[in-house]
């Protein structure tokens, strides 16, 4: 693994309305430094940083011979966006997304660094984005059912996180007390009584 | 007073066993301090000087006598005999042990109490007036609201990992008692022309390093879209808070820095695409949670006269009875009630907010006896018994004055408020509470403080500024100057609908100087106030200067402020 493109293995894939699973991960993270995109093995799928996208992305996907042009009709390419990414300041770039990326993701440059929830809860609500988004970076067990709630429905968990215990954080609420992605807030019908 | 439905409940099960994993892998060593840090804080468990420190939420202040029961039996059973109520309407625990805290929760969890979000970079538990409900210049009770927010902040997923802290309060009175622009929200209810529930926001007030009073942001909004436009406000808050600098981390720094118009306007355009979602609040969830805040089963009594009460006692004890009535009891919505508060600020013997076991148990009891079996938390560390029969008043400071909760010195010199400082939280740089005992033994004559009248004194044992020195009438503040501790005296705070934030008069005193230094003060505004006028107006009438003036006059003799600065 070199610095400018990272994989973790294992992926905790967890879809709206579907069971937790760990999955193998078939997508790398290139951070866009230095290496080319063309030196990266071009089988493999590739989520590219956003603000790269915008300087060289976007114009090449009108031009069909370049290879990430090919890479875009395979659908190996998706963007990632960096926890400063301001997204609503690309509203028509993201729009377009929609039908070339199979995959975004949102980084966590460090766990506490809460800003992607919001990143996956724009895209839900604003862009209803439907397709896959992952949490990507500094990815741990106890933000788990934050991300599966503001928007993440997959999350590459950083290396050394106890794949057990992850899959079992999303049973550990059955009731919530407001509106997320996933759920309404548990309300109970007027008629229960109240409990204890 | 709210009772918890299956859903909360099981939601406060549930965290319970959530924690405990938590700290059962702390302890295995598999989860990393530095990675149990802001879990354990989002459970209000702080590791300070000595021990960790548990802070219990006490929503909107508001706690049942079997609540306050549970939190003489966890002092006496997990702490050494006391507990400390904040100014933030909570209650903390000095002297605990990380692998009791799951038992602890539990405990809670049993009488509908717990600990989340108490501290963290999360919202926290929401404040408001003590006097919610009872106070007779109320405009609208807060607490349906509050609930409904405390239940809409618990365990929100977007707001875990904010920039900083989030601090909401909550107002539906005239006067301001919850110093609403000293919040990183402010939430104002009102009723419009048409009789609806509305609220006016104020974003962007905070005390500690950088004091700054909150700027409306927003007028009128109807209560029920509270959850989209604080989601819209938090959303522009969490995205683009500062995180490079803790010290600029808060809402303040980024609504100064924006301005308030523009922020405004950023969370306008967030709110504009959510604020019709299914988000927002229903009037069945008011309904149900409104149930639960109507007016408990009053009398129908006569209004008692202050006279006729002071005759009712002993002849040789009228006049602390008349003291105690004029100072600690409060009027009421309702005639022949009161509000009785009880001060935790005992002269010269506790740390203010300081309660013992035997006295919260005992207070308990006088709660069922005597009010509903309720009680409020105020934020100025005292305890409050809302709905009281006048005619039970006698009685009820016949065996209060047994727990030593009757001094009458509310909003007078000595009921200071004070955080717990040097003596153990690890961030302070000098001791509060020494200096708020000298202060209390030096002002210990009863009609001298009467005489004085309403004086707010607060202290700090850091610019954190948890003992809100910025909005006393007198402020002290402790700093660091070559790792010995000093203070820096402010002058012309208040919290109320005038709120101010006081300002420094100069360099800093030694600890030893300051009850000289607190009698320069006041002599000054002895000798240069009209009749009754109360200290923040002479204050205001006369400037900094004289006090100053009289503040260094003195220690200019004394060799040892001598260069020291703050
Ligand atoms: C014991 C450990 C404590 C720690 C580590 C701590 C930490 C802090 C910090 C860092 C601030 C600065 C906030 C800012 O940036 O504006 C602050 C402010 C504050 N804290 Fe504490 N605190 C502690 C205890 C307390 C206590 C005991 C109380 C109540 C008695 C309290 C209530 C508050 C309040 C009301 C503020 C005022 C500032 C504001 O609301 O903006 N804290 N605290
Ligand atoms: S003001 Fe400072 S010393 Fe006092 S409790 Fe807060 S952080 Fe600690």
């Amino acid at each position: 693994m070199s610095e400018h493109v990272s994989q973790t293995n294992r992926v905790l894939s967890y879809p709206k309305g579907g069971k937790p699973a760990i999955i193998t991960n078939e997508w790398q993270v290139w951070h866009g430094d230095e290496t080319e995109l063309s030196n990266l093995n071009p089988k493999q799928k590739v989520l590219v940083p956003f603000s790269w996208w915008l300087m060289h992305g976007q114009a090449q996907v009108k031009d069909s011979t370049s290879e990430l042009a090919k890479r875009i009709q395979e659908k190996t390419i998706g963007v990632w966006f960096a926890a400063d990414d301001d997204i609503l300041k690309h509203l028509d770039v993201i729009e377009a997304g929609k039908s070339i990326w199979p995959l975004v993701g949102a980084d966590f440059p460090v766990f506490r660094d809460g800003r992607s929830f919001s990143t996956a809860a724009l895209l839900r609500e604003r862009f209803h984005w439907t397709g896959e988004i992952r949490a990507i970076g500094d990815v741990l067990i106890d933000q788990l059912i934050l991300g599966a709630r503001s928007g993440f429905d997959s999350f590459a968990l950083r290396a050394d996180q106890n794949t057990d215990v992850a899959l079992k954080q999303f049973d550990l609420f059955s009731v919530r007390t407001q509106n997320s992605w996933r759920d309404c807030r548990s309300q109970l019908s007027n008629q229960l009584t109240e409990a204890v | 007073m709210y009772k918890y439905d299956y859903i909360d409940q099981t939601l406060v099960n549930e965290r319970v066993t959530q924690f405990k994993d938590q700290v059962q892998r702390r302890i295995d060593g598999s989860l990393p301090e530095e990675e149990f840090r802001p879990l354990r804080l989002q459970n209000g468990l702080y590791h300070q000087r000595h021990a960790y420190m548990l802070r219990v939420a006490i929503p909107y202040g508001l706690l049942s006598s079997e609540q306050l029961r549970t939190l003489a039996n966890i002092s006496e059973k997990y702490d050494r005999g006391y507990g400390h109520f904040t100014t933030r309407q909570n209650i903390q625990f000095n002297w605990i042990k990380l692998e009791e805290t799951p038992a602890i929760l539990a405990d809670l969890a049993k009488v509908q109490m717990h600990a989340i979000q108490t501290s963290g970079n999360c919202i926290r538990n929401i404040t408001s007036d003590a006097f919610a409900g009872v106070a007779a210049d109320e405009y609208v009770d807060p607490r349906p609201v509050c609930e409904l927010l405390r239940q809409w902040s618990t365990l929100h997923p977007e707001f875990a990992f904010l920039p900083r802290k989030f601090k909401f309060a909550v107002c539906g009175a005239k006067e301001d008692r919850t110093i609403l622009l000293c919040h990183d929200v402010g939430i104002s209810l009102k009723k419009n022309t048409n009789g609806e529930l509305i609220a006016d926001i104020y974003a962007g007030g905070g005390m500690g390093r950088t004091p700054i009073l909150g700027s409306l942001i927003k007028e009128s909004l109807p209560w029920n879209v509270l959850p989209s436009y604080l989601t819209a406000l938090l959303r522009v808050y969490n995205r683009f808070g500062r995180r490079d600098n803790i010290y600029k981390a808060r809402i303040k720094i980024l609504v100064k820095a924006l301005g308030p118009e523009e922020f405004a306007r950023q969370v306008e355009g967030e709110w504009a695409s959510i604020k019709d979602g299914d988000d927002n609040f229903q009037q069945s969830e008011w309904d149900r949670v409104a149930k639960h805040f109507t007016k408990p089963a009053y009398k129908t009594a006569e209004q008692i006269s202050t006279e006729d009460l002071v005759q009712s006692a002993l002849e040789n004890e009228r006049a602390a009875f008349a003291r105690w009535l004029e100072r600690n009891v409060k009027a009421h919505q309702v005639p022949g009630y009161a509000s009785v508060i009880f001060s935790l600020k005992p002269h010269g013997s506790v740390a203010p907010g300081d309660a013992t076991t035997e006295q919260m148990l005992a207070i308990a009891d006088l709660a069922d006896q005597y009010s509903f079996s309720e009680l409020r938390v105020t934020h100025e560390q005292n305890l409050v018994l809302a709905d009281v029969e006048q005619a039970r008043l006698l009685e009820l400071w016949h065996k209060a004055k047994a727990q030593n909760v009757v001094l009458p010195n509310i909003g007078l010199l000595t009921d200071i408020i004070a955080c717990p400082g040097g003596d153990f939280c690890s961030l302070a740089n000098a001791k509060s509470l020494p200096i708020a005992k000298a202060i209390q033994e030096r002002f210990d004559d009863l009609d001298y403080l009467h005489d004085l009248g309403e004086i707010s004194l607060n202290i700090s044992g850091c610019i954190n500024s948890c003992g809100h020195h910025h909005v006393g009438n007198i402020g002290v503040l402790g700093v660091d100057k070559d790792g010995q501790e000093w203070y820096q005296i402010t002058l012309g705070g208040e919290q109320g609908n005038h709120a101010a934030i006081g300002k420094v008069i100069g360099p800093s005193f030694g600890a030893e100087q300051i009850p000289d230094v607190m009698a320069d003060i006041i002599d000054t505004f002895v000798k240069h106030r009209t009749a009754d006028e109360p200290f923040i107006e002479t204050y205001r009438r006369l400037g900094v200067t004289p006090f100053k003036e009289a503040a260094y006059l003195n220690r200019s003799k004394e060799s040892s402020a001598a260069g020291a600065t703050a």
